[in-house]
């Protein structure tokens, strides 16, 4: 049986694991490259990974990154990240965010879903076997939208979701999995977008969340757009306030912001150029103390979210026995020097902070499986859940970081004599106000028997699963009979709308063309080889030992990606086979040349 | 009377339970011995009986913990999931059983109001009463508190925290006497009234107490 593939889908890079009778094991392509960058480029086709991140300078309209900042979200939630996305986001039916590429409007769940399967397809390739179902790994601080997203993003993709898991708790998995003696640790989870700090108590394979506490929106992003500020603000400073951006400038910048955030973690300094054209180059040499003075606040406040979890869980700083990083974040020295502080201990750091949560997710994959029955996983949930009173109030019904999963019932009744239907709006939220909270949508009661005002007595059961998603059931308790529940989802898709995508799938579409193309490029890798051996034997030693090595080498390569799945790079290889043949093309041509003229020679003559 | 006497019902009760498949008695109220299927049944027993615990305030942390893994490891969603839609169910709706008991029970002073609610006593919603003094007592604790956080004492702040968290014992070791009482005067109805609305008014003051002492932290 296939296993259930373990998945970190990452706001930056996504990568899978599963588990094996020796322990979870990252996948891996045949260079070694575990990350898949989530980035999905449309030029000719689609292409997922590293070769979009390489279109996004050429093609910044068309190239969509950061999808995890969208998913579960309404226009309305993401305004301050518009402006540092170079492509076009629109509000779809009901608010739901919308990426729109060349006129197509795709939704978070179906990108998602695109990245998804270039994981799935990954996998399937190092397996040897086809994957069907899997484990995926969502912040800790994800709502029930943005759970509810990322489920639908796999079903979408053709995937089986077992579960929803936190990130931060699939780290503590791999990161206690064999270790017997009684500790509590706290995970301290920075990635491309989200932060989430969890507070565990470990013990003999009992992995208890005591509480958790996060931001879905502070992450590396809002460090590069720090650094985006700096280099703009300079450029305008220099070149003119009212200097603008076009898409692929923006994209660059984006670009040279990261990669200096990442430099600027081993090294002091890192020069920053930018052709600006028109013979304008901006240059900058940013230092790392320029870098964590901008850097700091948003560390501080990770920090205050860890204050707020110690405090949930009743823990002081001084009784954490470790403090594990996640996220490529943490490889910033002044994240660990601030969380080192704070802890009063130097955090753990020998486990691959990219790796963590993809192998945690293939252990509770394993759980699932019956293949780990000792180990018990108690995860919470992170947000309160709550109903809108009269007046507006926000009334809880189940406290966050209780742990999943947990139920809470509560009654209703009409107002009004015959009233055969109650709707009920369903909020997660620490606040007061209904307003203030996150609405998770509007739940209608139907088929309520018609009886005078306030006789009926509706049981409502709330229900937040292990995936930490809320499940809504109610029963009607005079008559004893259920009602059904009708669920208007505030910012995600309706049941109706997932199985339309999975059935009609762009993913399928996408990935249909690309097979198509695959196996036509590989018919015509296999011309070009078959033809590079005719000449080699034709025409030897015509190339230098230099030639015949370069030739080798591009041949090789091109077998290679004949065994792949991307046809963009089988594509590349061809042509670089063939312009490491072209001496050897060239004498031969030079030979046909040489031939007919002494044929014509000899004709003539 | 009414706590002895449903601890006995309970311990009658228990060997009845039978498996509502294979109907085998019980041994344990949460999974049956001879098929291993989970008890429909728990789901919707007291903390107490769910948890397997005596129905008593003075409980050990670690104990009730320990319950509420063991109990975790036979009914969580995990180890279920290659079994029908309707264990499936069962299983979450017993495992969110057990968490709700676990959170009820594990702090002194929820265990308490759950307690009192079993025995009868009024809800906090019904009686917000505190006891006598108390109130200018925690009013003058909230002021300096105000002051405290407003002036970034840091100092102050410890020492209002380590008041608050006195007060807070000092409570709970009330109730504790309270229900010591409350079982030496079963077979008196009126003693009996007293003493439940007395731990009413002890367990809303702890609510007041803790949710200073969360200011603090």
């Amino acid at each position: 049986m296939p296993p259930i593939l373990g998945i970190d889908l990452g706001t930056t890079n996504s990568l899978a694991a599963y588990m094996t009778p020796a322990g979870p094991r990252i996948v891996r392509d045949a260079a070694g490259n575990a990350l898949v960058p989530s980035v999905i480029a449309f030029a000719s086709g689609v292409t997922v990974g590293s070769g979009a991140r390489a279109h996004a300078v050429e093609n910044p309209l068309r190239t969509v990154y950061s999808v995890k900042r969208l998913m579960g979200k309404g226009i309305d939630d993401i305004h301050d990240d518009l402006k540092y996305l170079a492509y076009p986001v629109t509000s779809g039916r009901g608010g739901i965010v919308c990426v729109n590429v060349d006129g197509r409007e795709m939704t978070p769940q179906e990108l998602s879903a695109i990245i998804l399967r270039e994981v799935k397809s990954r996998a399937e390739a190092a397996l040897g076997e086809t994957i069907t179902q899997a484990v995926i790994t969502v912040p800790a601080y994800f709502d029930d939208s943005q759970r509810q997203a990322t489920r639908d993003a796999g079903r979408i993709a053709g995937l089986d979701v077992r579960r929803i898991v936190n990130e931060p708790t699939a780290a503590a998995l791999a990161y206690g999995l064999d270790r017997k003696d009684d500790a509590t640790i706290a995970v301290y989870d920075l990635g491309g977008g989200t932060f989430d700090v969890s507070i565990l108590r470990v013990a003999g394979g009992v992995f208890q969340v005591l509480s958790t506490d996060g931001d879905t929106h502070l992450g590396g992003d809002d460090l590069d757009m720090e650094l985006m500020d700096l280099i703009i603000g300079e450029i305008r400073k220099r070149f003119g306030a009212g200097l603008e951006f076009p898409p692929a400038t923006r994209q660059a910048l984006r670009n040279f912001a990261e990669a200096t955030k990442i430099r600027l973690s081993t090294e002091d300094r890192a020069t920053v150029e930018v052709d600006l054209g028109g013979g304008r180059r901006f240059e900058r040499v940013i230092t790392r103390a320029e870098f964590e003075a901008r850097a700091g606040q948003w560390i501080d406040r990770t920090l205050g979210h860890c204050r707020a979890a110690l405090a949930a869980a009743g823990v002081k700083p001084s009784q954490i026995d470790q403090v594990v990083m996640v996220g490529g974040c943490t490889r910033i020295p002044l994240v660990l020097a601030k969380v080192g502080d704070f802890f009063g201990r130097t955090p753990y750091t020998a486990i691959n902070p990219d790796e963590v949560v993809a192998l945690g997710a293939a252990v509770q994959a394993g759980i699932l499986a019956g293949l780990q029955r000792d180990t018990l996983l108690l995860d919470v949930t992170p947000l309160s859940l709550g109903i809108e009173t009269l007046g507006g109030a926000m009334g809880k019904l189940i406290m966050r970081n209780s742990t999943v999963p947990c139920q809470a019932g509560e009654t209703f009744t009409t107002y009004v004599d015959g009233q055969t239907s109650v709707d009920i709006h369903v909020l997660q939220g620490e606040r007061e106000l209904a307003r203030d909270c996150r609405s998770l949508g509007r739940f209608q009661l139907k088929g309520i028997p018609a009886m005078p005002a306030g006789m009926p007595r509706i049981q409502v059961a709330f229900l937040i699963d292990a995936n930490g998603i809320l499940n809504v059931s109610a029963r009607e308790l005079r008559s004893g009979k259920a009602a059904a529940v009708q669920i208007t989802p505030a910012h995600g898709l309706t049941r109706e709308e997932v199985t339309a995508m999975v059935k009609d799938s762009y993913v399928h579409a996408v990935e249909d063309l690309t097979a198509h193309r695959m196996i036509d490029l590989r018919n015509e890798a296999h011309r070009v080889l078959a033809a590079i051996d005719k000449a080699l034997a034709g025409a030897p030693g015509v190339l230098t030992a230099p030639q015949r090595a370069a030739l080798d080498a591009a041949v090789a390569d091109v077998k290679a990606r004949m065994e792949g799945t991307e046809p963009d790079d089988l594509y590349a290889a061809m042509r670089a086979a063939n312009d490491a043949a072209a001496p050897l093309t060239q004498a031969q041509m030079d030979e046909v040349l040489r031939k007919t003229a002494v044929g014509k020679k000899i004709d003539e003559f | 009377m009414i706590e002895e006497n449903s601890m006995d019902e309970t311990d009658r009760q228990a060997p009845l339970v039978k498996c509502r498949l294979c109907s085998k008695p019980m041994a344990e109220v949460l999974v049956c011995d001879y098929c291993h299927s989970l008890n429909p049944d728990a789901a919707t027993m007291d903390h107490f009986t769910l948890l397997g615990l005596p129905r008593q305030f003075d409980l050990d942390e670690e104990t009730i913990r320990a319950k509420f893994l063991a109990l975790n490891r036979e009914a969580h969603p995990d180890f279920h999931m290659d079994q029908s839609d309707e264990v499936q169910l069962l299983a979450m709706q017993m495992s969110s059983a057990i968490n709700n008991a676990y959170r009820a029970l594990r702090e002194p002073a929820s265990r308490a109001a759950y307690m009192l609610e079993l025995l009868g006593g009024k809800s906090s919603a019904d009686d917000k009463s505190v006891p006598e003094g108390f109130l200018s007592t925690i009013l003058m604790l909230q002021e300096a508190l105000a002051e405290a956080k407003a002036g970034g004492d840091q100092a102050e702040l410890e020492r209002m925290g380590a008041v608050l968290r006195t007060q807070h014992d000092g409570l709970l070791h009330r109730i504790a006497g309270l229900f010591g009482e409350l079982e030496e005067a079963a077979a008196c109805p009126a003693v009996r009234q007293d003493l439940l609305s007395e731990l009413r008014r002890q367990i809303n003051a702890v609510s007041y107490v803790k949710k200073l002492l969360s200011q603090v932290n």
